[in-house]
């Protein structure tokens, strides 16, 4: 049983910072991870409308516990229908699915991930990580994508070690120059703050900051130069004690993704 | 004389010598030739796993990842695949999680990359040091729906088709078979990625029941194995359950691959384990974290691990009585009823695997 009582940790605080990002009544893309807390919390309280879609072919289920993989039963605990992988995709393509969440190991001042490699030479990485799965074809083909992940200089380089998934590439209108579809992401959100893209130049700025950080901290912790928005920085809504009792108690009772690492 | 014109930039980025080891993939022709000269009769085509992969599987054939990494895999068939230490072959699926056991027996030495790893458990490092050790060469990076159309296009029977996704990434610039091209219908510029068909040598599809013909029925998800049964040269089909035909005509319409693709029908109760099967069997979930939290440190550790779980078994039983035998089917075949939503909500709680506490315990 986990303390309801305890103050909400990083991982709560960033699952309920993206549930704000749907609306009720939306389809919505859900990756493996926080996202899935988050789509389970906004569906329990102020969404519960919206229909959560899964690459594995799950969509529209009911839920139950918190899914172990994107592929568990919770993912397609009765559902009317699941897709083969090819036509989940197909649905993003085709314009039904209103918004994504996604993860990333490196996001750069245009959006761009890197889910491959940390290092310089493809052959010989310092780290080889997982590859593309579903990161590319979401962001290929999205119209609202969301990044998600935490913050420090090395996951915020100036430039991704390896593009998995073209966010805004070079700026400007490059992303549509070079043939993509969608509107590239609308935002990037960490434990610290909420990002966007400047309208024109599509680098990453500041759209409000987690209580208690200030625009230097969050420079501080990104490894290229943040854009700051026009006037005062607004702050991020707080997790609220409600919220940290629905995910310690409904949607993620045991913490497989909402307790911190030991 | 090169029978295909690859992406040269990702023949080069990739440090490909000898293309040739790329052609099979995408050869149309030959795969039209197999699928035609297989065995069209309906004929009982029954045999056991041992027997299906010694006909069916040749040295530096391309075989396939099938399932979602771990739910409704065909782990146990691999496991055979690894124990007749077959040689030199090219993995490819989406995800692609389970070439790490081949590679590290040596079994597999060119992979065809979407996804490696299990979500959330943890980076997949017997990959990662493989890439390091060059015992295995990428022959090249996909997206899950990229590929994905790769393989729907074979079954739609297309030389190829046009796609949006992974263009403008670094994917096309390690994939020799995606190239950019103009979309000839439109008067602007319109970049589209041509995605070729791909045709494997051999498909492992575990499903719930098959009858002794191959007509195979899947509940759960496919993803993107009724593509790869339609695409791949040679399919082996592994079945929870072996029923009459009848089963199959008036209770089983569904998912289902048609007899005629099937080369070998295996009767393989738990054959998708250590893995899930939709209506079936749960995880068994610390076997994973154990695997890729501790397993994966270290070469040492992956030996007496995969060792005892793939090469000192002799079939899938032996793997169910170190799960716990019957007490591990009750308790799996509850778990998943209740995820489902077809019992009672169940308490989910487990006592997950970590370096500091191993339980020993498989449900």
């Amino acid at each position: 049983m986990r303390d309801l009582n305890a103050p909400a940790n990083p991982l709560e605080t960033l699952a309920y910072i993206i549930a704000q990002q749907i609306h009720d009544h939306s389809i919505v893309y859900i990756g493996t991870g926080l996202p899935m807390v988050a789509g389970i919390l906004a569906k329990k309280t102020h969404a519960p409308n919206i229909t959560i879609v899964y690459e594995s072919g799950g969509q529209d289920p009911i839920e139950g516990d918190m899914p172990w993989s994107v592929g568990c039963p919770f993912t397609w605990r009765k559902s009317p229908t699941i897709m083969e992988m090819a036509y989940s995709f197909a649905q993003c393509y085709n314009g039904y699915v209103d918004i994504g969440f996604l993860g990333f190991a490196q996001v750069d001042m245009y959006g761009n991930v890197n889910t491959h490699m940390i290092g310089k030479d493809f052959h010989h990485p310092k780290v080889r990580l997982t590859g593309s799965g579903g990161n590319n074809d979401l962001s290929s083909l999205m119209g609202n994508m969301v990044l998600v992940g935490l913050q420090t200089p090395d996951k915020f380089p100036e430039k991704v070690d390896f593009v998995t998934s073209v966010g805004h590439l070079t700026g400007g209108n490059s992303r549509q120059e070079a043939g993509l579809i969608g509107n590239g992401p609308s935002a990037v959100i960490s434990p610290w703050g909420v990002y966007d893209f400047h309208p024109l130049s599509k680098r990453m700025r500041v759209k409000s900051l987690t209580p208690g950080v200030t625009f230097e901290i969050a420079q501080s912790l990104t490894g290229f130069e943040l854009l700051k928005p026009d006037g005062d920085i607004p702050q991020t809504k707080l997790i609220t004690d409600d919220a940290v009792k629905i995910i310690r108690t409904e949607v993620d009772p045991r913490g497989v993704f909402t307790t911190m690492p030991t | 004389m090169a029978k295909y014109l690859y992406n040269q930039e990702a023949v080069e980025n990739l440090k490909l010598s000898d293309t040739s080891v790329l052609d099979r993939l995408v050869d149309f022709e030959s795969a039209r030739e197999a699928h035609s000269k297989k065995e069209h009769a309906k004929k009982d085509k029954r045999m056991t796993i041992g027997e299906a992969v010694a006909t069916f599987v040749q040295d530096g054939d391309i075989i396939t990842d099938g399932g979602f990494s771990y739910v409704r895999t065909p782990h146990q068939a691999f496991h055979e695949v690894i124990r007749q230490g077959k040689k030199n072959l090219q993995m490819i699926g989406s995800p692609n999680t389970n070439q790490s056991f081949f590679i590290f027996y040596g079994c597999v030495n060119f992979s065809h990359n979407s996804y490696s790893g299990a979500e959330m458990r943890g980076i997949d490092r017997l990959y990662d040091r493989a890439l390091k050790q060059d015992k295995v060469k990428i022959l090249s990076e996909w997206s899950h729906g990229g590929m994905a159309q790769g393989f729907k296009a074979a079954q739609l029977g297309s030389p190829g088709v046009a796609s949006k996704q992974m263009i403008g990434s670094d994917l096309v610039r390690y994939n020799p078979y995606l190239k950019v091209i103009q979309n000839p219908l439109k008067k602007d510029k319109d970049p589209v990625v041509f995605v070729p068909a791909l045709y494997p040598d051999v498909s492992f599809i575990h499903c719930h029941a098959a009858d002794k013909y191959g007509n195979a029925y899947i509940y759960g998800p496919a993803v993107n194995d009724l593509a790869m049964a339609a695409a791949a040269r040679k399919v082996i089909i592994t079945a929870e359950e072996i029923v009459p035909e009848g089963d199959i005509r008036y209770n089983k319409q569904g998912q289902i691959i048609p007899f005629f693709y099937a080369d070998a029908v295996v009767e393989m109760p738990f054959g998708a384990l250590p893995g899930s099967m939709p209506g079936c069997y749960y995880w068994p979930r610390q076997w994973w974290e154990k695997c890729m939290r501790w397993a994966t440190l270290t070469d040492e550790n992956a030996k007496i691990f995969l060792d005892e779980w793939i090469i000192n078994n002799k079939n899938q039983f032996d793997f169910v009585e170190k799960l716990g035998g019957a007490k591990w089917i009750a308790e799996a075949r509850r778990q998943t009823k209740a995820a489902e939503g077809d019992n009672e909500d169940i308490d989910f709680s487990y006592e997950e695997f970590t370096l500091n506490h191993d339980s020993g315990l498989y449900y």
